[in-house]
Protein backbone atom coordinates (compact mmCIF):
# COMPACT_ATOMS: atom_id res chain seq x y z
CA UNK A 1 0.00 0.00 0.00
CA UNK A 2 0.96 3.52 -0.92
CA UNK A 3 1.68 5.78 1.81
CA UNK A 4 1.65 9.43 0.66
CA UNK A 5 3.24 11.16 3.51
CA UNK A 6 6.20 9.30 3.01
CA UNK A 7 6.32 8.76 -0.46
CA UNK A 8 5.71 12.59 -0.88
CA UNK A 9 9.94 12.85 0.52
CA UNK A 10 11.07 11.20 -2.90
CA UNK A 11 9.99 14.44 -4.93
CA UNK A 12 11.29 17.85 -4.16
CA UNK A 13 8.91 19.50 -5.79
CA UNK A 14 6.20 19.23 -2.32
CA UNK A 15 9.04 21.21 -0.54
CA UNK A 16 7.57 24.28 -2.83
CA UNK A 17 4.75 26.62 -1.39
CA UNK A 18 2.45 28.46 -4.13
CA UNK A 19 0.82 31.49 -2.90
CA UNK A 20 1.40 30.76 0.65
CA UNK A 21 -0.37 27.46 0.61
CA UNK A 22 1.52 24.10 0.73
CA UNK A 23 1.06 22.52 -2.63
CA UNK A 24 -2.02 20.86 -4.05
CA UNK A 25 -0.74 19.68 -7.16
CA UNK A 26 -3.56 17.55 -9.25
CA UNK A 27 -2.48 18.24 -12.68
CA UNK A 28 -0.36 14.74 -13.27
CA UNK A 29 -2.28 14.50 -16.33
CA UNK A 30 -0.63 16.75 -18.25
CA UNK A 31 2.58 15.84 -16.63
CA UNK A 32 3.93 14.14 -13.78
CA UNK A 33 6.34 15.28 -10.86
CA UNK A 34 9.68 13.75 -10.67
CA UNK A 35 11.06 11.92 -7.77
CA UNK A 36 15.06 12.32 -6.78
CA UNK A 37 16.16 9.13 -8.35
CA UNK A 38 15.14 9.99 -12.12
CA UNK A 39 16.40 13.53 -11.32
CA UNK A 40 19.51 12.55 -9.73
CA UNK A 41 20.04 9.63 -12.48
CA UNK A 42 20.12 12.43 -15.01
CA UNK A 43 22.54 14.56 -13.14
CA UNK A 44 24.52 11.63 -13.19
CA UNK A 45 24.75 10.51 -16.73
CA UNK A 46 25.64 14.12 -17.72
CA UNK A 47 28.22 14.42 -14.69
CA UNK A 48 29.93 11.24 -14.84
CA UNK A 49 29.35 8.84 -17.88
CA UNK A 50 28.10 11.47 -21.23
CA UNK A 51 28.84 10.36 -24.66
CA UNK A 52 26.87 9.79 -27.66
CA UNK A 53 25.12 6.29 -27.66
CA UNK A 54 25.90 3.21 -30.19
CA UNK A 55 28.74 5.60 -31.76
CA UNK A 56 31.91 5.52 -29.21
CA UNK A 57 34.36 2.91 -28.83
CA UNK A 58 35.81 4.36 -25.91
CA UNK A 59 34.39 3.58 -21.77
CA UNK A 60 32.16 6.74 -21.69
CA UNK A 61 30.05 5.56 -24.48
CA UNK A 62 30.16 2.35 -23.80
CA UNK A 63 28.87 2.73 -20.78
CA UNK A 64 25.96 5.23 -21.45
CA UNK A 65 25.00 2.75 -24.34
CA UNK A 66 24.72 -0.34 -22.13
CA UNK A 67 22.69 2.31 -19.66
CA UNK A 68 20.08 3.49 -22.38
CA UNK A 69 20.03 -0.53 -23.76
CA UNK A 70 18.96 -1.19 -20.12
CA UNK A 71 16.17 0.59 -20.32
CA UNK A 72 14.56 -0.88 -23.13
CA UNK A 73 14.58 -3.94 -20.55
CA UNK A 74 13.45 -2.51 -18.17
CA UNK A 75 10.43 -1.41 -20.33
CA UNK A 76 9.89 -4.33 -21.98
CA UNK A 77 9.25 -6.19 -17.94
CA UNK A 78 7.60 -2.93 -17.32
CA UNK A 79 4.64 -3.98 -19.46
CA UNK A 80 5.94 -7.71 -20.41
CA UNK A 81 6.52 -7.16 -23.80
CA UNK A 82 8.01 -10.59 -25.75
CA UNK A 83 11.00 -9.01 -26.52
CA UNK A 84 12.75 -5.75 -25.91
CA UNK A 85 13.50 -5.27 -29.41
CA UNK A 86 9.61 -4.14 -29.63
CA UNK A 87 10.58 -1.09 -27.35
CA UNK A 88 11.26 1.78 -30.01
CA UNK A 89 12.16 5.03 -27.98
CA UNK A 90 10.32 8.34 -29.09
CA UNK A 91 10.04 11.94 -27.86
CA UNK A 92 6.68 10.95 -26.65
CA UNK A 93 3.06 9.65 -26.87
CA UNK A 94 2.59 12.36 -29.83
CA UNK A 95 5.62 11.62 -31.55
CA UNK A 96 4.69 7.78 -31.71
CA UNK A 97 1.30 8.43 -32.95
CA UNK A 98 2.64 10.31 -35.87
CA UNK A 99 5.17 7.62 -36.61
CA UNK A 100 2.43 4.92 -36.65
CA UNK A 101 0.03 6.80 -38.28
CA UNK A 102 2.80 7.36 -41.14
CA UNK A 103 4.42 4.25 -41.20
CA UNK A 104 0.59 1.90 -41.07
CA UNK A 105 -0.78 4.48 -43.26
CA UNK A 106 1.24 3.80 -46.32
CA UNK A 107 0.96 0.14 -47.28
CA UNK A 108 -3.32 1.26 -46.82
CA UNK A 109 -5.45 1.30 -50.11
CA UNK A 110 -7.75 4.34 -50.67
CA UNK A 111 -10.78 3.61 -49.06
CA UNK A 112 -9.45 2.09 -46.27
CA UNK A 113 -10.84 2.97 -42.79
CA UNK A 114 -9.35 3.77 -39.65
CA UNK A 115 -11.69 3.68 -36.35
CA UNK A 116 -11.26 6.34 -33.39
CA UNK A 117 -13.26 7.32 -30.86
CA UNK A 118 -15.14 10.73 -29.56
CA UNK A 119 -12.67 11.00 -27.05
CA UNK A 120 -9.82 10.46 -28.57
CA UNK A 121 -6.69 13.07 -27.05
CA UNK A 122 -5.63 15.30 -30.70
CA UNK A 123 -2.51 13.33 -30.36
CA UNK A 124 -4.65 10.23 -31.70
CA UNK A 125 -6.66 12.54 -34.18
CA UNK A 126 -4.45 14.58 -35.93
CA UNK A 127 -1.76 12.41 -37.48
CA UNK A 128 -5.02 9.98 -38.65
CA UNK A 129 -6.47 13.10 -40.06
CA UNK A 130 -2.79 14.05 -42.12
CA UNK A 131 -2.45 10.30 -43.08
CA UNK A 132 -6.43 10.05 -44.20
CA UNK A 133 -6.13 13.25 -46.59
CA UNK A 134 -2.85 11.84 -47.74
CA UNK A 135 -3.63 8.51 -48.97
CA UNK A 136 -7.88 8.79 -49.25
CA UNK A 137 -8.69 6.83 -46.30
CA UNK A 138 -12.06 7.10 -44.10
CA UNK A 139 -11.87 7.78 -40.27
CA UNK A 140 -14.35 6.72 -38.33
CA UNK A 141 -15.25 7.85 -34.73
CA UNK A 142 -17.14 5.45 -31.89
CA UNK A 143 -19.69 7.19 -30.19
CA UNK A 144 -19.09 7.88 -26.20
CA UNK A 145 -22.18 7.61 -24.42
CA UNK A 146 -23.77 10.29 -21.75
CA UNK A 147 -22.72 8.36 -18.90
CA UNK A 148 -19.53 9.21 -20.80
CA UNK A 149 -18.24 5.06 -21.97
CA UNK A 150 -17.24 4.02 -24.69
CA UNK A 151 -20.31 2.35 -27.20
CA UNK A 152 -19.45 -1.34 -27.72
CA UNK A 153 -22.33 -1.67 -30.36
CA UNK A 154 -21.78 1.39 -32.18
CA UNK A 155 -18.00 0.19 -32.20
CA UNK A 156 -18.89 -2.99 -33.49
CA UNK A 157 -21.16 -1.99 -36.54
CA UNK A 158 -18.52 -0.07 -37.71
CA UNK A 159 -15.73 -2.66 -37.74
CA UNK A 160 -16.14 -4.22 -41.37
CA UNK A 161 -13.23 -5.96 -43.87
CA UNK A 162 -11.68 -2.38 -45.07
CA UNK A 163 -11.13 -1.33 -41.25
CA UNK A 164 -7.37 -1.79 -41.05
CA UNK A 165 -6.65 0.64 -38.17
CA UNK A 166 -8.03 0.97 -33.97
CA UNK A 167 -6.81 3.31 -32.00
CA UNK A 168 -8.51 3.89 -29.16
CA UNK A 169 -7.29 5.43 -25.67
CA UNK A 170 -6.90 3.15 -22.70
CA UNK A 171 -8.00 5.50 -19.74
CA UNK A 172 -9.16 8.86 -21.19
CA UNK A 173 -7.98 12.37 -20.03
CA UNK A 174 -10.87 13.96 -19.36
CA UNK A 175 -12.88 11.44 -18.39
CA UNK A 176 -10.88 8.77 -16.71
CA UNK A 177 -12.44 6.19 -19.19
CA UNK A 178 -11.09 2.63 -18.86
CA UNK A 179 -12.73 0.86 -21.85
CA UNK A 180 -12.51 -2.47 -22.05
CA UNK A 181 -9.17 -3.25 -23.75
CA UNK A 182 -9.28 -7.37 -24.49
CA UNK A 183 -13.27 -6.47 -25.58
CA UNK A 184 -12.17 -4.66 -27.91
CA UNK A 185 -9.15 -6.23 -28.93
CA UNK A 186 -11.30 -9.62 -29.27
CA UNK A 187 -13.82 -7.72 -31.50
CA UNK A 188 -11.13 -6.47 -33.43
CA UNK A 189 -9.59 -9.12 -33.89
CA UNK A 190 -12.86 -11.48 -34.52
CA UNK A 191 -13.92 -8.95 -37.83
CA UNK A 192 -11.42 -7.21 -39.30
CA UNK A 193 -7.70 -7.77 -40.07
CA UNK A 194 -6.58 -4.21 -38.38
CA UNK A 195 -3.99 -3.30 -36.32
CA UNK A 196 -5.20 -2.41 -32.40
CA UNK A 197 -3.40 0.75 -31.02
CA UNK A 198 -3.76 1.79 -27.34
CA UNK A 199 -2.75 4.93 -26.55
CA UNK A 200 -1.60 4.68 -23.25
CA UNK A 201 -0.56 7.92 -22.26
CA UNK A 202 -2.77 8.24 -19.08
CA UNK A 203 -3.10 4.64 -18.75
CA UNK A 204 0.80 3.25 -18.17
CA UNK A 205 1.33 5.45 -15.53
CA UNK A 206 -1.44 4.39 -13.65
CA UNK A 207 -2.38 0.69 -14.15
CA UNK A 208 -0.72 -2.91 -14.50
CA UNK A 209 -0.24 -3.67 -18.01
CA UNK A 210 0.49 -6.85 -19.52
CA UNK A 211 0.82 -6.76 -23.53
CA UNK A 212 0.75 -10.06 -23.91
CA UNK A 213 -2.15 -10.59 -21.95
CA UNK A 214 -4.22 -7.93 -23.23
CA UNK A 215 -3.33 -9.22 -27.08
CA UNK A 216 -3.27 -5.38 -28.77
CA UNK A 217 -0.61 -4.68 -31.31
CA UNK A 218 0.99 -1.15 -29.95
CA UNK A 219 0.68 0.56 -27.59
CA UNK A 220 2.19 4.49 -27.55
CA UNK A 221 3.34 4.99 -24.39
CA UNK A 222 4.34 9.23 -22.92
CA UNK A 223 7.59 9.54 -20.49
CA UNK A 224 6.70 12.62 -18.73
CA UNK A 225 3.50 11.47 -17.37
CA UNK A 226 4.84 8.31 -15.44
CA UNK A 227 7.75 9.82 -13.24
CA UNK A 228 10.34 10.25 -16.49
CA UNK A 229 11.56 12.96 -17.64
CA UNK A 230 9.84 14.98 -21.25
CA UNK A 231 11.07 14.53 -24.54
CA UNK A 232 11.23 10.36 -23.95
CA UNK A 233 8.41 8.64 -25.06
CA UNK A 234 7.91 4.72 -26.09
CA UNK A 235 6.26 3.02 -29.10
CA UNK A 236 5.74 -1.20 -28.12
CA UNK A 237 4.69 -3.15 -31.06
CA UNK A 238 4.68 -6.89 -31.77
CA UNK A 239 7.82 -7.69 -33.88
CA UNK A 240 6.52 -9.19 -36.81
CA UNK A 241 4.65 -5.96 -37.52
CA UNK A 242 7.37 -3.97 -36.73
CA UNK A 243 9.60 -5.75 -39.03
CA UNK A 244 6.95 -5.39 -41.62
CA UNK A 245 6.72 -1.61 -40.81
CA UNK A 246 8.84 1.37 -42.71
CA UNK A 247 10.53 3.66 -40.29
CA UNK A 248 8.41 7.27 -40.75
CA UNK A 249 12.37 9.17 -40.41
CA UNK A 250 15.40 8.67 -42.19
CA UNK A 251 19.05 9.77 -40.35
CA UNK A 252 21.80 8.53 -38.50
CA UNK A 253 22.03 5.30 -36.49
CA UNK A 254 19.12 3.63 -38.27
CA UNK A 255 20.77 2.12 -41.34
CA UNK A 256 21.98 -0.88 -42.39
CA UNK A 257 24.29 0.05 -45.45
CA UNK A 258 24.08 3.73 -47.05
CA UNK A 259 24.39 4.12 -50.96
CA UNK A 260 24.11 7.68 -53.13
CA UNK A 261 20.61 6.47 -54.32
CA UNK A 262 19.51 4.03 -51.60
CA UNK A 263 20.00 2.85 -48.05
CA UNK A 264 18.80 -0.81 -46.30
CA UNK A 265 17.55 -0.58 -42.68
CA UNK A 266 18.79 -1.02 -39.19
CA UNK A 267 17.01 -4.62 -37.60
CA UNK A 268 14.13 -2.91 -35.20
CA UNK A 269 14.20 -1.08 -32.88
CA UNK A 270 17.15 1.06 -34.09
CA UNK A 271 15.66 1.41 -38.02
CA UNK A 272 12.86 3.37 -36.23
CA UNK A 273 15.04 5.97 -33.81
CA UNK A 274 16.73 8.02 -36.67
CA UNK A 275 19.57 10.23 -35.16
CA UNK A 276 21.11 11.18 -31.87
CA UNK A 277 17.99 9.90 -29.65
CA UNK A 278 17.69 11.22 -26.26
CA UNK A 279 19.52 8.80 -24.17
CA UNK A 280 19.54 10.64 -21.04
CA UNK A 281 15.57 11.35 -20.96
CA UNK A 282 15.23 7.43 -22.01
CA UNK A 283 17.62 6.87 -18.72
CA UNK A 284 15.37 8.93 -16.73
CA UNK A 285 12.42 6.97 -17.70
CA UNK A 286 14.34 4.26 -16.32
CA UNK A 287 14.55 5.41 -13.21
CA UNK A 288 10.67 6.47 -13.18
CA UNK A 289 9.87 2.58 -14.24
CA UNK A 290 12.23 1.60 -11.24
CA UNK A 291 11.05 3.70 -8.72
CA UNK A 292 7.21 2.61 -10.45
CA UNK A 293 8.15 -1.06 -9.86
CA UNK A 294 9.72 -0.61 -6.74
CA UNK A 295 6.05 0.43 -5.53
CA UNK A 296 4.60 -2.17 -7.85
CA UNK A 297 2.11 -1.63 -10.78
CA UNK A 298 -0.35 -3.57 -8.43
CA UNK A 299 -0.31 -0.67 -5.73
CA UNK A 300 -0.30 2.03 -7.93
CA UNK A 301 -3.02 0.74 -9.61
CA UNK A 302 -4.86 0.05 -6.34
CA UNK A 303 -4.10 3.23 -4.89
CA UNK A 304 -5.43 5.67 -8.47
CA UNK A 305 -9.08 3.19 -7.78
CA UNK A 306 -9.46 4.11 -4.24
CA UNK A 307 -8.14 7.99 -4.98
CA UNK A 308 -11.06 8.18 -7.26
CA UNK A 309 -13.79 6.81 -5.37
CA UNK A 310 -13.01 9.16 -2.34
CA UNK A 311 -12.62 12.19 -5.10
CA UNK A 312 -16.00 11.34 -6.70
CA UNK A 313 -17.90 11.35 -3.76
CA UNK A 314 -16.54 14.43 -2.48
CA UNK A 315 -16.48 15.99 -6.11
CA UNK A 316 -19.95 15.04 -6.44
CA UNK A 317 -21.14 16.90 -3.17
CA UNK A 318 -20.25 20.13 -4.45
CA UNK A 319 -23.45 22.36 -5.58
CA UNK A 320 -23.36 23.75 -8.74
CA UNK A 321 -20.48 21.76 -10.02
CA UNK A 322 -20.74 19.34 -13.50
CA UNK A 323 -18.71 16.26 -13.56
CA UNK A 324 -16.78 14.88 -16.77
CA UNK A 325 -16.48 11.49 -15.43
CA UNK A 326 -17.22 7.59 -16.55
CA UNK A 327 -19.84 6.25 -13.96
CA UNK A 328 -18.86 2.82 -14.14
CA UNK A 329 -16.71 1.00 -11.17
CA UNK A 330 -13.59 1.62 -12.36
CA UNK A 331 -12.20 4.73 -13.93
CA UNK A 332 -8.92 6.53 -13.84
CA UNK A 333 -8.50 9.70 -11.11
CA UNK A 334 -9.35 12.08 -13.58
CA UNK A 335 -12.63 14.72 -13.54
CA UNK A 336 -13.34 17.66 -15.83
CA UNK A 337 -15.28 20.01 -14.27
CA UNK A 338 -17.43 22.66 -15.25
CA UNK A 339 -19.95 25.24 -13.27
CA UNK A 340 -22.42 26.95 -14.90
CA UNK A 341 -21.90 30.45 -15.89
CA UNK A 342 -18.41 30.64 -14.91
CA UNK A 343 -15.26 30.37 -17.13
CA UNK A 344 -12.94 27.05 -16.48
CA UNK A 345 -9.81 29.87 -16.48
CA UNK A 346 -11.45 31.86 -14.08
CA UNK A 347 -12.24 28.77 -11.66
CA UNK A 348 -8.15 27.24 -12.10
CA UNK A 349 -6.67 30.83 -11.46
CA UNK A 350 -9.22 31.30 -8.31
CA UNK A 351 -8.20 27.51 -7.40
CA UNK A 352 -4.43 28.57 -7.71
CA UNK A 353 -4.49 31.39 -4.96
CA UNK A 354 -5.23 28.23 -2.48
CA UNK A 355 -1.92 26.49 -4.21
CA UNK A 356 -4.12 24.08 -6.22
CA UNK A 357 -2.86 23.38 -9.46
CA UNK A 358 -5.06 22.15 -12.34
CA UNK A 359 -5.44 23.01 -15.83
CA UNK A 360 -8.00 24.66 -17.69
CA UNK A 361 -9.09 24.33 -21.33
CA UNK A 362 -10.12 21.54 -23.86
CA UNK A 363 -7.73 19.28 -22.19
CA UNK A 364 -6.68 18.84 -26.37
CA UNK A 365 -9.88 16.74 -26.77
CA UNK A 366 -11.76 19.64 -28.64
CA UNK A 367 -14.14 18.16 -30.39
CA UNK A 368 -15.67 16.35 -27.83
CA UNK A 369 -15.83 19.62 -25.62
CA UNK A 370 -17.56 20.70 -28.71
CA UNK A 371 -19.91 17.53 -28.74
CA UNK A 372 -20.67 19.04 -24.87
CA UNK A 373 -21.51 22.09 -25.74
CA UNK A 374 -18.63 23.60 -24.00
CA UNK A 375 -15.34 25.52 -24.46
CA UNK A 376 -13.84 24.83 -21.67
CA UNK A 377 -13.34 22.35 -18.48
CA UNK A 378 -10.84 22.68 -15.39
CA UNK A 379 -9.60 19.05 -14.92
CA UNK A 380 -8.30 17.37 -11.71
CA UNK A 381 -6.14 14.66 -11.90
CA UNK A 382 -4.41 12.84 -9.02
CA UNK A 383 -1.20 10.23 -8.95
CA UNK A 384 0.74 8.14 -6.42
CA UNK A 385 1.72 11.36 -4.76
CA UNK A 386 -1.79 12.68 -4.13
CA UNK A 387 -3.96 11.85 -1.10
CA UNK A 388 -7.82 12.40 0.20
CA UNK A 389 -6.35 15.29 1.84
CA UNK A 390 -5.65 16.66 -1.61
CA UNK A 391 -9.22 16.17 -3.07
CA UNK A 392 -10.36 17.76 0.47
CA UNK A 393 -8.62 20.80 -0.23
CA UNK A 394 -9.58 21.09 -3.63
CA UNK A 395 -13.03 20.95 -2.89
CA UNK A 396 -12.93 23.46 -0.03
CA UNK A 397 -11.13 25.73 -2.93
CA UNK A 398 -13.76 24.88 -5.53
CA UNK A 399 -16.42 25.86 -3.30
CA UNK A 400 -14.83 28.90 -2.40
CA UNK A 401 -14.18 29.44 -6.09
CA UNK A 402 -17.48 29.22 -6.84
CA UNK A 403 -18.88 31.78 -4.57
CA UNK A 404 -15.84 34.29 -5.27
CA UNK A 405 -16.90 33.72 -8.68
CA UNK A 406 -20.63 34.42 -8.83
CA UNK B 1 -3.97 61.13 -18.39
CA UNK B 2 -0.42 60.07 -20.47
CA UNK B 3 -0.33 56.03 -20.42
CA UNK B 4 2.26 56.05 -18.02
CA UNK B 5 -0.06 58.07 -15.66
CA UNK B 6 -2.51 55.55 -15.50
CA UNK B 7 -0.54 52.23 -15.46
CA UNK B 8 1.32 54.34 -12.39
CA UNK B 9 -2.32 54.94 -10.96
CA UNK B 10 -3.51 50.76 -11.54
CA UNK B 11 -0.43 49.96 -9.77
CA UNK B 12 -0.86 51.93 -7.03
CA UNK B 13 -4.67 50.78 -6.69
CA UNK B 14 -3.08 46.58 -7.06
CA UNK B 15 -0.56 47.25 -4.31
CA UNK B 16 -3.18 47.82 -2.06
CA UNK B 17 -4.05 43.89 -2.19
CA UNK B 18 -0.94 42.04 -1.24
CA UNK B 19 -2.53 38.50 -2.22
CA UNK B 20 -3.50 36.92 -5.96
CA UNK B 21 -6.90 36.14 -4.95
CA UNK B 22 -8.06 40.11 -3.71
CA UNK B 23 -6.16 41.27 -6.96
CA UNK B 24 -8.77 38.85 -8.93
CA UNK B 25 -11.13 40.08 -6.86
CA UNK B 26 -10.43 43.80 -7.84
CA UNK B 27 -10.49 42.43 -11.65
CA UNK B 28 -13.87 40.99 -11.25
CA UNK B 29 -15.09 44.00 -9.72
CA UNK B 30 -13.77 45.80 -12.51
CA UNK B 31 -15.50 43.39 -14.76
CA UNK B 32 -18.83 43.70 -13.14
CA UNK B 33 -18.61 47.60 -13.00
CA UNK B 34 -17.46 47.71 -16.91
CA UNK B 35 -19.43 49.40 -19.90
CA UNK B 36 -22.23 46.91 -21.55
CA UNK B 37 -20.69 45.19 -24.36
CA UNK B 38 -23.00 44.82 -27.37
CA UNK B 39 -23.36 41.36 -28.17
CA UNK B 40 -23.27 41.81 -31.99
CA UNK B 41 -20.03 42.91 -31.61
CA UNK B 42 -18.66 39.59 -30.13
CA UNK B 43 -17.44 38.21 -33.53
CA UNK B 44 -14.21 36.57 -34.66
CA UNK B 45 -13.08 39.94 -36.34
CA UNK B 46 -12.73 41.28 -32.79
CA UNK B 47 -11.31 38.43 -31.05
CA UNK B 48 -7.92 38.21 -29.41
CA UNK B 49 -6.02 35.06 -30.69
CA UNK B 50 -3.85 33.41 -27.80
CA UNK B 51 -5.96 34.33 -24.63
CA UNK B 52 -7.48 30.68 -23.01
CA UNK B 53 -11.24 32.57 -22.45
CA UNK B 54 -12.94 34.40 -25.29
CA UNK B 55 -11.57 37.92 -25.29
CA UNK B 56 -13.19 40.95 -27.80
CA UNK B 57 -11.26 43.98 -28.63
CA UNK B 58 -12.95 46.43 -30.50
CA UNK B 59 -11.27 49.97 -31.56
CA UNK B 60 -12.85 53.13 -32.42
CA UNK B 61 -10.95 56.47 -33.85
CA UNK B 62 -12.99 59.36 -32.86
CA UNK B 63 -11.21 62.68 -33.27
CA UNK B 64 -7.34 61.36 -34.27
CA UNK B 65 -7.52 59.41 -30.07
CA UNK B 66 -8.45 55.67 -30.13
CA UNK B 67 -11.12 53.70 -27.50
CA UNK B 68 -11.37 50.50 -26.82
CA UNK B 69 -14.73 48.42 -25.93
CA UNK B 70 -13.36 45.31 -24.44
CA UNK B 71 -15.25 41.86 -23.42
CA UNK B 72 -14.47 38.38 -22.55
CA UNK B 73 -16.33 35.05 -21.45
CA UNK B 74 -14.03 34.98 -18.36
CA UNK B 75 -14.38 37.49 -15.60
CA UNK B 76 -11.34 37.63 -14.78
CA UNK B 77 -9.64 38.01 -18.35
CA UNK B 78 -12.72 40.79 -18.66
CA UNK B 79 -11.49 42.87 -15.71
CA UNK B 80 -7.87 42.13 -17.31
CA UNK B 81 -8.97 43.43 -20.86
CA UNK B 82 -11.33 46.29 -19.22
CA UNK B 83 -8.05 47.65 -17.66
CA UNK B 84 -5.88 47.37 -20.88
CA UNK B 85 -8.15 48.95 -22.47
CA UNK B 86 -8.88 51.67 -19.90
CA UNK B 87 -5.00 52.56 -20.41
CA UNK B 88 -5.06 52.65 -23.77
CA UNK B 89 -7.98 54.46 -24.37
CA UNK B 90 -8.41 58.38 -24.93
CA UNK B 91 -4.73 57.89 -26.62
CA UNK B 92 -3.19 58.58 -30.36
CA UNK B 93 -1.95 55.67 -31.98
CA UNK B 94 1.89 57.85 -31.97
CA UNK B 95 1.11 57.45 -27.98
CA UNK B 96 0.92 53.82 -27.90
CA UNK B 97 2.80 52.70 -30.35
CA UNK B 98 5.71 54.88 -28.73
CA UNK B 99 4.76 52.84 -25.06
CA UNK B 100 6.65 50.45 -23.35
CA UNK B 101 4.91 47.18 -24.07
CA UNK B 102 6.07 45.86 -20.22
CA UNK B 103 4.70 48.52 -17.89
CA UNK B 104 2.23 46.38 -16.57
CA UNK B 105 4.91 43.75 -15.67
CA UNK B 106 5.08 45.79 -12.34
CA UNK B 107 1.11 45.28 -11.83
CA UNK B 108 2.06 42.08 -10.22
CA UNK B 109 -0.62 39.85 -11.45
CA UNK B 110 0.97 36.43 -11.39
CA UNK B 111 0.42 33.72 -13.83
CA UNK B 112 -1.89 36.36 -15.60
CA UNK B 113 0.73 38.41 -16.56
CA UNK B 114 3.58 36.54 -16.62
CA UNK B 115 5.85 37.75 -20.03
CA UNK B 116 5.15 34.60 -21.99
CA UNK B 117 4.59 35.57 -25.38
CA UNK B 118 1.62 33.33 -25.46
CA UNK B 119 -0.02 34.87 -22.51
CA UNK B 120 -3.76 35.99 -22.88
CA UNK B 121 -2.33 39.89 -21.76
CA UNK B 122 0.46 39.66 -24.04
CA UNK B 123 -2.22 38.77 -27.30
CA UNK B 124 -4.47 41.64 -25.72
CA UNK B 125 -1.27 44.28 -25.80
CA UNK B 126 -0.22 43.02 -28.63
CA UNK B 127 -4.03 43.43 -30.64
CA UNK B 128 -4.00 47.00 -29.42
CA UNK B 129 -0.59 47.58 -30.46
CA UNK B 130 -0.95 46.49 -34.29
CA UNK B 131 -4.32 48.56 -34.49
CA UNK B 132 -2.56 51.79 -33.77
CA UNK B 133 0.47 50.74 -35.41
CA UNK B 134 -1.80 50.63 -38.87
CA UNK B 135 -3.01 54.05 -37.94
CA UNK B 136 0.09 55.66 -36.69
CA UNK B 137 1.44 54.49 -40.36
Amino acid sequence: MIKVSDLKKDFPIFDREINGKRLTYLDSGATSQKPNSVINEMTNVYTNMNANVHRGTYVLSSETTAKYEEVRNKLKNFINAYSSDEIIFTKGCTEGFNFLANSICKDLNSGDEIILSEIEHHANIIPWQMAAAKYNLKINYVNISESFELDFEHLESLLNKNTKVVSIVGESNISGMLPDIKKINSLVKDKTDAVYIVDGAQLVPHRKIDVQDLGIDFLCVSGHKMLGPTGIGVVWGRKELLENLDPAYGGGDMIEEVFYDTATWAPIPHKFEAGTPPYVEAIGLGAAVDYLSNLDMNSVQKHSDDLREYAKNKLENIDGLNIIHTNSKLAGCTFAMSVDGVHATDVSLMLDTFGVAVRAGHHCVQPFHRKLNLDATFRATGYIYNDEEDFDILSNAIEESIKLLT
Amino acid sequence: MSIQEKVEGYKKTLALFPNPQEKYQYLIEQAKKSEEFPTELRIDEFKVNGCQSQVWLVPEEKDSKLYFKSDSDALIAKGLVTLIASIYSDETPIDIVNSEIDLMEEFELGVILSPARRNGAFSMLKTIREFSQKLAD
